[in-house]
């Protein structure tokens, strides 16, 4: 596992590969230790949080090595780093698999009584152009919605900047009076 | 370059090293037993971030003398523990000033 780790350390530049490389692998190392002796769920969380962060790390270092020590990257920092209070329930991911199964094994039954009864159900014939005329519009909502979507997550970026920065403008009013 | 406020990971390993000196492992313990398991770092958000605290001179790395492996450690300079310190003190100002608009709210 650990030579998967210096594999993706590759995405880093050389110079920085060199100088904590190795100091990386070995922290990773006692923290996989640490993680093996809990569940696969903790497991999976600890490989998607070390992957984000390498490459999210691997993205900065390759901007600070072209444009200075001094840039930086805005990238999200709290969601690979932090938890929230609301924890993931694993419930929803059972139920969610237990669905998925349902659904899979539908299809399966769906298509062997359709093999067992070929003349009740012909074969549906290869899918004319016309049929696709009700993508267009799909594709359109699609593009609708994701646009929809980025708009309102800008703007509530831009709310939560403003009103970080009006907090740390406030002024204590005993200071005033 | 490192500009205050700080972020919450950023805040938690400079007060991880304000007490002593620390390896990459035990600074990624401390944070995580600090903030009660809330936040978890990963080995590329820690060095990333031990990374631009040392470019900006808040921190600086040394090789414990104790370890056979000559392994790195890291403890914050002068100029870091000032600038810790005032990120200190407005965030005690602005909690005492948060602590007194929601009491006004209440009463």
């Amino acid at each position: 596992m650990s030579s998967l780790y210096e594999c993706l350390l590759r995405m880093y530049p050389s110079a920085h590969r060199r100088e904590y490389g190795e100091e990386m692998t070995a922290v990773f190392c006692a923290a996989r230790a640490e993680i093996e002796r809990q569940g696969a769920m903790a497991r999976g969380l600890f490989w998607l949080r070390e992957v984000c962060g390498l490459m999210r790390g691997a993205i900065e270092e390759h901007v600070r090595s072209r444009a200075g020590s001094h840039s930086r990257v805005p990238l999200p920092t709290g969601r690979f780093t932090m938890h929230s209070e609301f924890r993931f329930p694993k419930a929803t991911a059972i139920l969610m698999t237990l669905i998925l199964a349902g659904v899979v094994l539908a299809i399966e039954k769906a298509q062997a009584i359709s093999a067992s009864l070929p003349h009740l159900n012909p074969p549906v014939g290869p899918i004319q152009p016309g049929h696709l005329t009700f993508l267009p519009p799909v594709l359109l909502m699609l593009a609708i919605t994701y646009a929809a979507g980025l708009i309102g997550w800008m703007i509530l970026f831009a709310l939560k900047r403003l009103g970080v920065h009006r907090l740390s403008a406030m002024q204590d009013p005993s200071s005033r009076e | 370059m490192q500009s205050l406020p700080l972020t919450e990971p950023v805040l938690l390993i400079m007060l991880s090293l304000a007490g002593q000196p620390r390896h990459g492992y035990s600074i990624l313990k401390d944070v995580e037993e600090m903030s009660d398991g809330r936040v978890t770092l990963s080995t590329g958000t820690l060095y990333g971030a031990l990374r631009r605290l040392l470019d900006d001179g808040w921190i600086e790395r040394f090789e414990e003398q104790e370890s056979s492996r000559g392994r790195q450690a890291y403890r914050l300079t002068a100029g870091g523990r000032r600038n810790l310190q005032t990120e200190v003190s407005r965030m005690k100002h602005l909690t005492r000033l948060a602590s007194m608009r929601v009491v006004r709210k209440e009463t």
